[in-house]
This record gives C-alpha cells, sequence and structure tokens, in this order.
C-alpha cells in the first residue's frame, strides 16, 4: 500500500496496547477524500480505538496521518478541520439548546449557525431546554444538529444514531447524504445497524481482533461477494468451491462466495443456482464467524 | 480571545448557581437579618440594649462628637470585617469544589468528548477554568459583596436618621466607609496570584484522578505532612514543620480562601488588637496585601500553581478515557 498524499487518513503500522491486551494490531489503510466509509466490527475489535487514535485522543504506536497530520503532536490544528461524535450522546447536561449554539458558533469558524437552526426547527427541542430535560433521542438530535452544522473535511461517527428512532434514524442519514456531503468531504461512520448505511457507503472496512479483516469499496464488494440458492444437485460441486458461509432455506443450501478469496468468477457461481448479490449484514456475520464462539 | 471569552461564558453558565445565585442569596440573607436586627433595636432598644449602663438611645444622645468618631468606625470596620470574611469563607468554599471538580465532572459525565471535538486547546480550556475561578467569579462575589455592605451600612444609618442620634452623619463623613471597598478591589490581583497553588492543585488532581478527587486533594498534602513529621522526629532532622505546615500544605488546600495570607504568611507583622483592627490600622489590609509582592512564598506558589495547571492541561490532553 502507497502512502498516498491524497489520503484522508493514512495508516501504517497502527498499533494500540492496553497494558497485554492488543487493541489495534498493526494495521494499515489509506482513506482517500470524498468517501464515506462503513468501520463494521462487533464489540471490542479496535473500531472506537482507532477512531480515537485517528482523532488525537489517545497515544499509539505506528504512523498515522490524518489530512496530512500527526493526531498526536498536531490535535490542535487537525480539530479546525475535523468534527466527531463519540460513541453516545456525551452533551453536559446542564447545557441549554441556546447556549449550546451560542457557544459552538463563537469558537468554531466553520459553523454555520443557521443550518445548525433548521436541522432543529424539525424536532421538537425549545431554546431554553437543558440536555437534563431531553430525552436520550433528542440529545442525540441537537448534537448532531450542531455537528452536521460544522463544515469539517473529515466527519467521524461513532454510533451517531444509538438511541434514536427509526424514523429520525433514517433522515439522519438522508440529511448527511444530501445536506452535508460532498466531494470535499470524508465521512467515518461506525454502527450497528449495518443496513440502514449500506446506502450510503461508499467504501467498507471489517475490523475484528484489532486487524483489518476486509477493505473495499462498495464496487468491489458487489463484485466480489455473491450468494447463491444452490439446487440440490450442485450442493457438492458448491461445496467444493468453499463457500464462506452456508444456511438451510426451505430445505435448499443458500451459500455466501467470496470470488476473492475462493477463486472464483461470477459466472461459475451463477451456473450452481439462483443468485443475489448479499446485504452486508450477511457479509459481516459470514467473516465474523467465530468471534464470540 | 474570542474563544477565551465563551470559554469563560461557559463556566458561567454551569455555575451560575454557586458562583451567582449563592453570593446573592447569601447576600440578601445578611441584610435581611441586618433589617431584623435594626428593627429590633428601633423598638426595643432602650429596653433590651444597655451601653455603660445606660438605655441604647440615650448613651447614644450623650455622646461626644470624638466618641461619636470613634463609635462610628468601630461599627463600620467591624461590619466590614464579617462582610469580607463570610463573603471570603463563602467564596473559597465554592472555588475549592468548582476547581477540584471543573476537570473531573466533565471526564465522569463523558461530555469532555463533546468538548474535544471543538477547536480548542487543552491548555486554552484548563486556563479558562483557573481564570474563571481566580479572576472572574471573585470579582462578581466581590461586586455582591460591596452591594451587601453599602445596603446594610445604608439601612443602619436610615435607622439612626429616623432616631436622630446624629451618628449617620458621622458614619458616611468617615473615609473608611467609602476606602474598605476600595481596597477590596485593590487586593483582587493579589488573590489571582495568590490563590493560583491550590487552584492547579485541584485542578490537577481532578484531571487525574479516576474517582474520589476529594480524598485524594486532601490526603496527599496531609500524608505527606504526616510522613515528614515521622521522618523528623525519627532521625532528629530538626526541619520546620510550622513551615511546611503553612508554605506547603495549607497552600495547596486554603489558598483559594480570599484573605487567607493574612493566616498565611507569617512575614506580614501581625498586630491582633482590636483598638489598632478597628481605629483605621485594618486599612494598611491593603498595603499588607501588596507586601506580598515582595515575598519568595508569593512567587513560588505562583510558579507551581503554573506548573500544575500546565500539567493539569498535558494530563487532560492525554488521558484515556475509554
Amino acid at each position: 500500500m502507497n502512502t498516498n498524499t491524497n489520503s484522508v487518513v493514512s495508516a501504517r503500522g497502527l498499533t494500540k496496547h492496553y497494558g497485554k491486551s492488543v487493541a489495534v494490531d498493526c494495521i494499515s489503510f489509506e482513506i482517500p477524500a470524498g468517501r464515506i466509509i462503513g468501520l463494521i466490527g462487533p464489540n471490542g475489535s479496535g473500531k472506537t480505538t482507532t477512531l480515537k487514535a485517528m482523532l488525537g485522543l489517545i497515544p499509539f504506536q505506528g504512523e498515522l496521518k490524518v489530512l496530512g497530520l500527526d493526531p498526536r503532536t498536531q490535535r490542535d490544528k487537525l480539530m479546525k478541520q475535523v468534527s466527531f461524535i463519540a460513541d453516545v450522546a456525551v452533551l453536559p447536561r446542564w447545557l441549554r439548546v441556546r447556549e449550546a449554539i451560542d457557544f459552538v458558533a463563537g469558537v468554531h469558524p466553520k459553523f454555520d449557525r443557521a443550518k445548525a437552526e433548521r436541522y432543529l426547527k424539525n424536532t421538537k427541542l425549545k431554546p431554553a431546554m437543558k440536555v437534563r430535560e431531553m430525552s436520550k433521542g433528542m440529545i442525540v438530535q441537537l448534537h448532531l444538529a450542531l455537528v452536521m452544522a460544522i463544515d469539517a473535511k473529515l466527519l467521524v461517527l461513532d454510533e451517531p444514531t444509538l438511541g434514536l428512532d427509526i424514523l429520525y434514524r433514517k433522515q439522519f442519514y438522508q440529511n448527511l447524504l444530501e445536506d452535508y456531503f460532498d466531494e470535499q468531504k470524508t465521512i467515518i461512520v461506525t454502527t450497528h445497524q449495518v443496513e440502514e448505511i449500506e446506502h450510503i457507503l461508499s467504501d467498507l472496512m471489517f475490523i475484528r481482533d484489532g486487524k483489518i479483516t476486509l477493505s473495499a469499496t462498495m464496487d468491489e464488494i458487489s463484485e466480489r461477494f455473491i450468494e447463491v440458492m444452490v439446487s440440490a444437485e450442485n450442493t457438492d460441486t458448491a461445496r467444493a468451491l468453499k463457500p464462506i458461509d452456508e444456511r438451510q432455506v426451505f430445505g435448499k443450501s443458500v451459500m455466501l462466495f467470496d470470488n476473492l478469496a475462493s477463486g472464483t468468477s461470477r459466472q461459475q457461481i451463477e451456473a450452481l443456482g439462483e443468485t443475489r448479490s448479499p446485504g452486508i449484514a450477511d457479509i459481516f456475520v459470514a467473516t465474523m464467524k467465530g468471534t464470540y464462539a | 480571545m474570542n474563544t477565551m471569552k465563551w470559554l469563560i461564558k461557559r463556566e458561567f453558565w454551569e455555575h451560575k448557581g454557586g458562583f451567582f445565585w449563592a453570593p446573592i442569596v447569601f447576600g440578601a440573607i445578611m441584610v435581611l437579618l441586618v433589617m431584623l436586627s435594626l428593627l429590633a433595636m428601633m423598638f426595643g432598644g432602650d429596653k433590651t440594649a444597655q451601653m455603660n449602663g445606660m438605655p441604647l438611645w440615650d448613651f447614644f444622645a450623650s455622646m461626644t462628637d470624638l466618641q461619636k468618631a470613634d463609635f462610628a468606625r468601630i461599627s463600620v470596620m467591624s461590619w466590614y470585617g464579617i462582610a469580607s470574611t463570610t463573603f471570603s469563607l463563602l467564596y473559597g468554599f465554592t472555588a475549592f469544589f468548582f476547581c477540584l471538580n471543573a476537570l473531573f465532572d466533565e471526564r465522569k459525565d463523558r461530555s469532555i468528548l463533546f468538548w474535544k471535538s471543538l477547536p480548542i486547546t487543552d491548555e486554552v480550556t484548563v486556563i479558562s477554568k483557573a481564570i474563571f475561578a481566580t479572576m472572574v467569579a471573585p470579582a462578581i462575589a466581590l461586586g455582591v459583596a460591596i452591594i451587601t455592605s453599602v445596603l446594610a451600612l445604608l439601612l443602619t444609618c436610615l435607622m439612626l436618621v429616623i432616631k436622630d442620634v446624629g451618628l449617620a452623619s458621622t458614619i458616611l463623613a468617615l473615609p473608611l466607609t467609602y476606602l474598605v471597598p476600595l481596597q477590596w478591589i485593590a487586593a483582587l490581583p493579589i488573590y489571582v496570584l495568590w490563590a493560583l497553588p491550590t487552584v492547579g492543585w485541584l485542578l490537577m488532581v481532578g484531571a487525574w484522578a479516576r474517582s474520589k478527587p476529594l480524598l485524594w486533594a486532601v490526603l496527599i498534602p496531609v500524608l505527606a505532612y504526616g510522613l515528614i513529621t515521622w521522618l523528623n522526629k525519627l532521625f532528629q532532622f530538626g526541619w520546620d514543620l510550622a513551615w511546611f505546615q503553612s508554605h506547603i500544605v495549607l497552600r495547596m488546600l486554603f489558598s483559594a480562601v480570599p484573605g487567607s495570607w493574612f493566616k498565611l504568611q507569617p512575614l506580614l507583622i501581625h498586630d491582633d488588637r482590636p483598638e489598632l483592627m478597628l481605629s483605621g490600622h485594618a486599612l494598611e489590609m491593603l498595603s499588607q496585601s501588596w507586601q506580598l509582592v515582595g515575598t519568595a512564598n508569593l512567587w513560588i506558589g505562583v510558579a507551581a500553581g503554573a506548573a500544575m495547571i500546565y500539567a493539569a492541561s498535558r494530563i487532560r490532553r492525554w488521558k484515556d478515557e475509554g
């Protein structure tokens, strides 16, 4: 992997230990500008640690550049161009909606007040409301409104919609794509609700036990992964091609193939039966097999 | 500079209760108590209060001008003494817990992750908290203390005018009446410098402690004192333990109380004789305060405080909240 100077994030041998346990195990990756990357992994896989390293919140070993800056030594400069929502709603309980907007408008040169107010109009939040009076969903709405109104080059969202109901979640991702995103920006998002972000992602990264197990564009993913409902007479032939997953539906075998791993081609698989493109969730489950065993 | 303004505002929003409403409520209660005792004196003074074997009002009326001047001076000074002591203790208490929790609570409720998502450096954030505790909040408390004192004095004068004993004009003609509040204001820069060791120590402990910051903040200096006392006994070093106590232990814990330098800086000439205290020598309190500028105690404290504030910002920069 070459270090691309246009990369928004460029990691080489990124490693993070907590005592003796390795949270992130010598990973390398490049994230170019203008992408929306889904970082997917089970709990404790190292995704939050990776994000924290990128945001300069923790020390680490290895090489990591975000927008050409080292998050360890140049965090102050970096934060002018990066915004993030970490984990869950972390707004202080005493803060009022009006104060939050005034404050961010006061300290962030790239904050668009009108935009934040526009987002808030679609919610039940009132200017005098304190965070402690809000439901969990409302807190997230406020936080998202603040962050979406910041014109950052890199936006990092760690489980941004946790605690939001389905209607607002859909709305949020829609806004993110239509209102916020453009080819100058890069968004990194982690979530457990993979199916919800599937359609907005341009890239996918799976992380497991501190290692990246899959890193590809969505086009490559649909090229690589194929699911086939294998007719009974083809079952043995299909199994010989080493599917990464197999399940039974109505007495028939449904197999998931990773063409890259098994060295198969699309045509080969299509000959086995009826095919379809698997969802990220299916691919995730198949590649993470044994994680909890 | 703009960022600093918003950070100070942010502290004010969060701590309006402790640093704005608490002194106001406290001041209001004091004025109320003064009012009640004035009313009691007005309507029952002849029966209950005696001075030199005379009913109170007769005594006032019998005083010579010189006696009146002395009496006015003593009254004004005592009143200012009470107001400054109580407000100082209230402020010191509030400031202690503010500094201790300023960098601890944001970690406990994880809101630090929100503050850190904004383009504000750890240094500026921590300094804003120190500025709030040593300059902005004391100025508010001082303002309230002055208003309270003046209100109480005016009420007293009003009563004296109504009773027509002629003391009101004496009180209002005293330079002290106006000079003491000005002294308080003029001593504020000394407070900023003097408070730094406590402010820095508490900010640092708050940034560092995983839990129970109060315990750590108190335990470490107290245990250190215990250890040194023990070593001193054991090896007969002949160390000056009183010096260690007043220059290290108490400086770390109580410097945020305004005026604590009168107790903790032994170099100052102390004359606690009440007649000196009350007869205008109190004006020397300001010059005594400014004498601190010539002491190593003040400047070493400033350096230690600044170092601990810097350490607090470094800890905030790198502490992983998991």
